[in-house]
C-alpha cells in the first residue's frame, strides 16, 4: 500500500515538466562552480565564491524554489485536478497519506537541490568535501522543513504556490533582511544556522545558532505535518455538480 | 449485503442549501439517482461516500458513518464524475494500484479480472492519456470494483460511452446486483434511468422529490410529450420522411439540428432508422433531450 502510494506520488512529478526545469536549475549550481574553480586564481578565493554560492544560491533561491513547487505538488495538484478522490476513497489512515507524500517530495527535493549543492561544494572547493557535505545536509533539513509546510499550506489554500513563492521572496528574502527578529521565523535562517555550524560561517552568517535553528525548525516540521494529517482527515470534496 | 442511509441529511454552502433534510435508504438492487443539473444528486452521492460532511443529519453505511471514516471504502466503491484520471498510468497500473491501495491480497489477478468486466483488456497496456472518454469511464469502473465491494456509488457512469458500451455497463452493474450488492448511480437521463433501475430516487433542488419504483412515477407523465434531438447528412430529407411516422407530432429544424417531439418514445426510437434507410441519409447522432426534466418534477412535486 506504501509503495504504490509512494511510486504513484514519485511518478506523478517526474512526469510534470516543471520538475524536469529544477533539474536544470540544480544544474546551474554546479556549472557555476565548475567554471569559477577553473578560472579562479587562488584556492582561497574559490573556497569563499564556492561557500558564498551554496548559501546565496543554493540554500537561498535553489532550495525554496524546488520546495514550494515540489511540495505544494506533492498533494495540492492532485486535489486540484480532482485525482484524489482515487486516493480518498480508499481504506488508508490519512496520516499515512501524508507521511508517504512528505517523504516523496523529501526525497525529490533532496534530490533536486542536496545533490547538486553537495557535487558544487566539492568541486567548487577543489575536492575537499566537507563545505559540499555541510551545505548539503543543511539543505536536506531544509528541504523537510519547507516541503512539509508547503504541502500543509497546499491543503489550506488552493493558492498554496503564489502564498508560498510570495513567503520565499518577501518574507525571506525582504522582510527578514531588513528585521533580524523576523529570523527566527525564517526557513532559510534555519537551513543557514546548520550549514554554518557544519562549515564554520563560510559563507552562510545566519544569524541564528545552531540550537534555535533545529528548535523552531523542528516545531514548525512536526506543527505543519500535524496541520496537514488534520487537514487532509477533514478535505471536503465537492465535485464538479451539484 | 449492505444499506445506505440517510435520515435528516442536509448540506448548505455559506446561504446556499444544496440538500434539504433528505431521508431515505438504499438497500441491494440498482437505485437511480435523478434529478435535473444542480440539484443535489453529486453532494448527495458525495455525503454518501463520505467526500462531504452533513451540515446536518447522519449518513451511514449500515452501522458506520461513512464521513472521516476510511475503513468504509473496504466496503464501498466510488465512480466520481470527474474524468481526471492518472493520465500517466496505463489502464491496468491504474486499476493495480486501485486493488494494492484498496489492500487486496491477490491484487494483479483481482485486476485482470476487473479489466475483463468492463472489457477494457485490449486497451488494458494503454496510457490513460490517450483513452476515449468512454474508455477512461470504464477504467474508472474498474478502479472502483476491483476489491469486490459490496457497495458501488456511481456518479453519471454512462457518460462519454457509446450505445454498446453503455449496454454492456447496464449488463455489469445488472449482473453486480444480482449477486446483492447495492448499487446506486445518478444521472439527469430518464431513460438512462427507466432501462436499469428497480427504483429511484428523484431529487429537485435539494428536496427529495419523488421515490420509488421508476416505471409508476413515469406513467404519471404520460400527457408530457418526449423530445429527441437528431442529426443526419440530411436533416431536411430525414425530416420529410420522418412526418410521415404517426407517432411523431412535431419537427423543428433547429440549431443544425433536427429536433422531435412525440408521444411514444419505445415507436420513434424504432421508426428513426427505417425512416433514414428510406430517405438514403446517414444519421449521426440521435439523442433524448428531456430537458423539461425539472418541470415535471416540480410537476410532481406539487401534486
Amino acid at each position: 500500500m506504501i509503495s504504490t502510494l509512494a511510486s504513484l506520488t514519485f511518478r506523478a512529478m517526474l512526469n510534470r515538466r516543471r520538475t524536469l526545469l529544477l533539474g536544470l536549475l540544480g544544474g546551474v549550481i554546479v556549472v557555476v562552480a565548475v567554471v569559477y574553480r577553473l578560472s579562479a586564481s587562488a584556492d582561497a578565493e574559490a573556497l569563499d565564491f564556492t561557500g558564498r554560492l551554496l548559501a546565496n544560491f543554493g540554500v537561498a533561491v535553489l532550495l525554496p524554489l524546488v520546495a514550494v513547487i515540489v511540495g505544494t505538488a506533492a498533494l495540492g495538484s492532485e486535489l486540484d485536478d480532482g485525482t484524489i478522490v482515487y486516493l480518498l476513497a480508499k481504506p488508508i489512515p490519512r496520516p499515512v497519506i501524508v507521511f508517504v507524500k512528505l517523504a516523496v517530495a523529501w526525497l525529490v527535493s533532496a534530490l533536486l537541490v542536496s545533490l547538486p549543492i553537495l557535487l558544487a561544494g566539492v568541486i567548487g572547493s577543489g575536492g575537499d568535501p566537507g563545505l559540499g557535505i555541510g551545505y548539503g545536509l543543511a539543505a536536506l533539513l531544509g528541504a523537510l522543513e519547507y516541503t512539509a509546510v508547503f504541502l500543509a499550506l497546499s491543503l489550506v489554500t488552493s493558492r498554496a504556490l503564489v502564498i508560498g513563492l510570495a513567503y520565499v521572496v518577501v518574507w525571506e528574502g525582504v522582510v527578514a533582511g531588513l528585521f533580524a527578529g523576523t529570523r527566527i521565523v525564517s526557513i532559510r535562517q534555519h537551513a543557514l544556522a546548520v550549514a554554518d555550524a557544519l562549515t564554520g560561517e563560510s559563507g552562510a552568517a545566519s544569524e541564528l545558532d545552531l540550537r534555535t535553528g533545529l528548535l523552531v525548525g523542528g516545531i514548525v516540521t512536526i506543527a505543519a505535518i500535524v496541520l496537514a494529517v488534520r487537514r487532509l482527515s477533514t478535505v471536503e470534496l465537492r465535485g464538479e455538480t451539484g | 449485503m449492505s444499506t445506505l442511509s440517510l435520515t435528516g441529511v442536509s448540506r448548505w454552502y455559506g446561504n446556499v442549501v444544496a440538500v434539504n433534510d433528505v431521508t431515505f435508504e438504499v438497500g441491494p438492487g440498482i437505485t437511480g439517482l435523478l434529478g435535473p443539473n444542480g440539484a443535489g444528486k453529486t453532494t448527495l452521492l458525495h455525503m454518501m461516500a463520505g467526500f462531504l460532511a452533513p451540515s446536518a443529519g447522519e449518513v451511514r453505511l449500515d452501522a458506520t458513518h461513512t464521513w472521516r471514516h476510511p475503513e468504509v471504502y473496504r466496503q464501498i466503491g466510488f465512480v466520481p464524475e470527474r474524468e481526471a484520471v492518472y493520465s500517466f498510468l496505463t489502464g491496468r497500473q491504474f486499476v493495480l494500484a486501485s486493488a494494492r491501495l484498496s489492500g487486496v491480497a491477490d491484487a494483479e489477478a483481482a485486476a485482470g479480472r476487473a479489466i475483463d468486466m468492463v472489457e477494457l483488456r485490449d486497451a488494458a497496456d494503454r496510457a490513460i492519456g490517450g483513452y476515449s472518454k468512454g474508455m477512461r469511464q470504464r477504467a474508472k469502473v474498474a478502479a472502483a470494483l476491483v476489491h469486490d465491494p459490496p457497495t458501488l456509488i456511481l456518479d453519471e457512469p454512462f457518460n462519454g460511452m457509446d450505445p454498446r458500451q453503455r449496454l454492456s455497463m447496464m449488463g455489469l452493474l445488472r449482473a453486480m446486483a444480482a449477486d446483492g450488492r447495492t448499487i446506486l448511480f445518478s444521472s439527469h437521463i430518464l431513460e438512462e434511468v427507466e432501462r436499469l433501475s428497480d427504483r429511484v430516487l428523484v431529487v429537485v433542488a435539494g428536496r427529495l422529490a419523488a421515490s420509488g419504483d421508476f416505471r409508476r412515477i413515469r406513467r404519471l407523465m404520460t400527457d408530457r410529450p418526449h423530445r429527441f434531438t437528431l442529426r443526419s447528412s440530411d436533416d431536411r430529407r430525414l425530416a420529410r420522411e420522418l412526418l410521415a411516422a404517426p407517432e411523431v407530432e412535431a419537427i423543428e429544424l433547429r440549431d443544425g439540428m433536427l429536433s422531435v417531439r412525440t408521444g411514444d418514445y419505445g415507436a420513434l426510437t424504432r421508426s428513426v432508422a427505417p425512416a433514414a434507410q428510406r430517405a438514403g441519409v446517414s444519421l449521426l447522432e440521435l439523442r433524448p433531450a428531456d430537458e423539461s426534466l425539472e418541470s415535471v418534477f416540480s410537476y410532481l412535486v406539487r401534486r
